[in-house]
């Protein structure tokens, strides 16, 4: 690398795009369709907007002839480098299901050999804020690294300032700093060209520039020192990650819920929004299935949708919060930086000019914070971005069922055997996705842990679940996993412990109680409260009543209605123990089931000594890729996915049971 | 007893299959037909679909005729007159799924918007002879008078949706037929926003996905023929598109295919109800 600056002549940048070529690249770079200027593959520098700008504000761009003969006096594209990093659509893979064999292979990730060629300051903020990201939790996303991994990047740093700019307020622009291949700056008469890697060195070294004099190089610093004046400091950023989450009950949420359409086009131009979901299609036989990647949004009411319909957001005020709060916020504890570039795209591309930076001094001004902190972390101790798992979760293997076993009408344990080793390690609490090609692929907990294999308890909701409850031995599924992290065991060892079940919440617990049984000494003493609907619904009947046979354990159950078959308790989960006589400052709690039952049985342990930091839940969300990087099951801080689904109450704080997060 | 059309006497077999497959029918009611002509446009698939299905009743494609009963019924056209009132109430009664399919179904159509007028003078206005025409004072969506289990929207409906549903039917899946704005499709295809980018008024924000985004695609704006989305917030909507626009223009930009449905309905009501500016009938000369 060399650090001198060097000088392309005007004249001579189609011999830039020539080395580009011969370095085996498509070029992609800033040109004029349709009255914008987007990114595109180009076949020469001809294309690039030459003397066009585009003028910016809320709701509003407009192409501008500068009459300069300048190409890259203009500011972001209308479309980010996501495109071409993310790209809208990827197929994800492909299946076959025929005589109940399954087949699911992954479609393997592309890389082609790109060059982008204008890449702003904020952008290239953008493009290492988006892969940092995409590189986190166990397994990453391929496609995306793949892509990012092929690109050169060659950054043009901004030479005027549009009106919807603050990369200055994000600390991301307009001086490119580093991270690029190759950094142009436009002068007059041609570009101050620096080079950034060896990459960059490879292409540049081919067009052997002449060093940059020492006014030239000025003039590009002035020029930029000019645009960050002109920019100014729109959005005052000190504490604004805990200002705003401060803020989460404040009142302009509704107020620009009442402007917000909810459309979803600041996520999809935003260049560091990821959120993807899978579409599911299948040929008419059913035989054939493949899935694909495709660009979503969290302000689309189905991205909050969960099994049975119920819905985290259903509110387009709850959807805003989760954008701006995300972004500016929760994105510190996931990744460890804003979300947000400044690149000032959602406001231009706002179809009723909503303006972030407006909404933001409006709901977290500059000061103390005007609220409660609802979690416990904050931008300073937030978590590390997860390391990629030394052992990968199994990719798609096929398992094979060995027993079909009907705990209740509508809910089945399939005993599935497989021989993949990271499937064998599961741990409890862990889950994974079944796929069956064609079908919607739900997130399932593991129920049991095999020596050869895993047990999977189901409840049929809806047609995947119908098609999975309904398999017959020797059928087989398509499996990812283990995914997300099970139960502390450890934390209860020398302790109490207490279980409570609500439902089809005692399928992930039992693997807990496998554990605990079969190393019984270690724990003090050990209860089990279960709940169900009606009597018919109770599961893994028969084990529950060995269990409750010994003498080690203490089993109460009760239900919610009964028929006169039931002699039991009838009544919800809690009255069993809210007056049971045990001490629970030294008890460590384990709940799962529906949210509800959740948060009454959160209040009674604490009522009953047990701490916050000693009550682990797991949580169901719409989980979609598992490891997440589809943004699908975001809670607060949290990816339920990758951070849970189990969780201590003292992680969740006030995010467990908040309506509309 | 009628006898049964020769033709199913040659096909004995393939009739006791039929007895497996589910029974569809396509009917229509005030409509131009056009969405059921979508389902013949399905030239690819047609056949292979054809033997998934029995097709029991589908005037635009087979002679076969049906009273029910329906495992899927597939609805076209809006309830315009009395006695299609009867009939989908008939029809409801034999039909386990039934399924609406395009604008007039769905919103009541374009011809909805004589439910702002007056009756009379509209009938006055269309037939020469309006004694002989039956009709009701509105046209209304199918759902106004039935249950309806499924909608397919659009003017016409997207045979790629269309496609999507018979798939899902034959193989027992949850057909995939989102209810996010016309955007999400403009932003994932790259077409660069007309709206933003060249002030023309478009309805995409408000209006469900499912067409393509042909129109922003060909520099238009969206004209709603697929109706309001889930969270339509046409208010804001019409608010931002009242700048520099007069009362009459806002409401010309709702007053489409789909302009009874209610998110609509209320930005036309709220701006004066439909323009007046409908053309006065033809002058004829007096003989």
């Amino acid at each position: 690398m060399s650090a001198t600056s060097r000088f392309l002549p005007r004249a001579d940048l189609d011999r830039f795009f020539t080395a580009l070529a011969a370095d085996g690249r498509r070029v992609i770079g800033p040109t004029v369709v349709d009255g914008s200027i987007v990114h595109d593959e180009l076949s020469s520098f001809a294309e690039l907007p030459n003397g066009w700008t585009a003028d910016t504000a809320p709701g509003s761009y407009r192409l501008r002839a500068t009459g300069l003969d300048r190409a890259f006096d203009y500011n972001v594209g209308v479309t980010s480098w996501k495109r071409f990093t993310h790209p809208p659509i990827i197929p994800l893979t492909r299946g076959r299901r025929e005589g109940g064999h399954v087949v699911v292979e992954p479609v393997e990730a592309e890389s082609p050999r790109l060059a982008f060629v204008g890449v702003r300051a904020c952008e290239l903020a953008a493009l290492r804020i988006q892969d940092r990201a995409m590189r986190a939790g166990p397994l990453g996303d391929a496609d995306h690294i793949a892509r990012g991994d092929a690109a050169l990047v060659v950054a043009v740093e901004c030479a005027t300032a549009a009106g919807t700019c603050f990369c200055t307020s994000m600390g991301t622009g307009p001086e490119v700093e580093d991270g690029a291949d190759i950094v142009l700056s436009e002068l007059d008469d041609g570009f101050v060209v620096r080079i950034g890697t060896d990459a960059g060195a490879d292409v540049v070294d081919r067009l052997d520039l002449r060093p940059a004099a020492p006014v030239e190089s000025e003039r590009a610093a002035t020029q930029v020192a000019a645009v960050r004046a002109a920019i100014g400091d729109p959005v005052p950023t000190d504490g604004l990650p805990t200002r705003l989450r401060a803020a989460l009950d404040h009142p302009r949420w509704a107020e620009v819920a009442e402007r917000c359409l909810a459309c979803a086009n600041c996520t999809l131009v935003c260049p560091t929004c990821f959120c993807t979901s899978v579409a599911v299609a299948s040929d008419l036989d059913g035989v054939e299935g493949t899935t694909e990647r495709t660009w979503d949004s969290c302000f689309s009411l189905g991205f909050g949708r969960v099994a049975g319909d119920a819905n985290f957001r259903p509110k387009v005020r709850d959807r805003y919060r989760q954008w701006l709060t995300h972004k500016f916020s929760t994105w510190w504890d996931q990744f460890g930086s804003s979300g947000c570039v400044g690149c000032g795209r959602c406001i231009a591309w706002c179809p009723v000019g909503i303006d972030v930076r407006e909404e933001l001094k409006a709901i977290a001004p500059p000061g103390a914070p005007s609220g409660p902190i609802p979690w416990p972390l904050s931008p300073a101790e937030g978590r590390a971005p997860a390391a990629l798992a030394a052992v990968a979760p199994a990719s798609h293997v096929t398992a094979t069922v060995q027993g079909v076993h009907f705990e209740t009408a509508d809910t089945a344990s399939l005993q599935l055997s497989t021989d993949d080793p990271a499937l064998l390690a599961a741990l409890p609490g862990q889950f994974v996705m079944v796929e069956l090609p064609g079908f919607a692929i739900p997130p399932i907990s593991v129920s049991r842990i095999l020596p050869d294999g895993l047990n999977l308890t189901i409840r049929s909701v809806g047609p995947s679940t119908a098609v999975l409850t309904g398999l017959t031995n020797g059928a087989q599924v398509s499996l990812r996993g283990p995914l997300g992290r099970g139960w502390p065991i450890e934390a209860a060892v020398g302790r109490d412990v207490v279980i409570v079940a609500g439902g089809i919440g005692l399928a992930p617990l039992r693997p807990l109680i496998d554990a605990i049984v079969a190393d019984r000494p270690r724990f003090g003493a050990v209860r089990l409260y279960l709940g169900a609907r009606t009597p018919r619904d109770r599961l893994f009947v028969a084990e529950m009543n060995a269990l409750a046979g010994r003498t080690d354990l203490e089993v109460s159950e009760i239900v919610d209605r009964a028929g006169p078959e039931w002699l039991g308790k009838v009544g919800i989960v809690t009255q069993l123990f809210d007056h049971a006589p045990w001490d629970g400052t030294r008890a460590t709690a384990f709940m799962c089931g529906p949210e509800r039952m959740m948060t009454a049985t959160a209040s009674t342990l604490e009522h009953r000594g047990v701490t916050a930091d000693n009550t682990w839940l797991t949580l169901e969300r719409n989980m979609a890729c598992g490891v997440g990087t589809c943004g699908h099951c975001q809670l607060g801080p949290f990816f339920v996915c990758r951070d849970g689904p189990v969780f201590s109450l003292a992680e969740l704080g006030s995010a467990f049971g908040r309506e509309g997060l | 007893m009628t006898a049964p059309l020769p033709v199913e006497h040659e096909h004995q077999s393939s009739r006791a299959a039929a007895h497996q497959r589910p029974r569809i029918g396509v009917v229509k009611f005030a409509s131009c037909d056009g969405c059921q002509l979508t389902l013949l446009d399905l030239e690819d698939e047609l056949l292979a679909i054809a033997e998934k299905v029995d097709v029991v009743e589908f005037a635009e494609a087979t002679s076969r005729r049906s009273g029910g009963p329906f495992d899927v019924l597939f609805v076209e056209g809006s309830i315009s007159a009395p006695e299609q009132v009867e009939e989908i109430t008939r029809l409801r009664a034999v039909t386990k799924v039934l399924v609406t399919i395009g604008a007039c179904a769905t919103a009541g159509g374009i011809q909805a918007i004589r439910n702002w007028f007056d009756h009379e003078e509209i009938r006055h206005a269309v037939y020469p002879e309006p004694r002989y025409v039956e009709s009701l004072a509105m046209s209304r969506p199918v759902a106004d008078f039935v249950a309806v289990d499924a909608e397919l929207r659009g003017c016409p409906i997207s045979p790629a949706q269309l496609r999507e549903f018979l798939i899902a039917l034959v193989t027992g899946r949850r057909p995939q037929l989102p209810d996010e704005a016309v955007c999400l499709e403009c932003k994932r295809r790259g077409v660069v926003c007309v709206a933003v980018a060249r002030g023309i008024p478009c309805l995409g924000p408000v209006t469900k996905t499912g067409c393509g985004a042909i129109c922003p695609a060909y520099g238009r704006g969206c004209y709603g023929c697929f109706g309001p989305r889930e969270s339509a917030n046409t208010a804001s909507l019409a608010a931002w598109l009242s700048d520099g626009r007069n009362a009459s223009d806002v409401s010309r930009l709702f007053t489409g295919f789909t302009a009874w449905s209610e998110p609509f309905r209320k930005i036309i009501d709220a701006h004066g109800g439909p323009p007046r500016s409908v053309p006065a009938p033809t002058e004829t000369p007096d003989a």
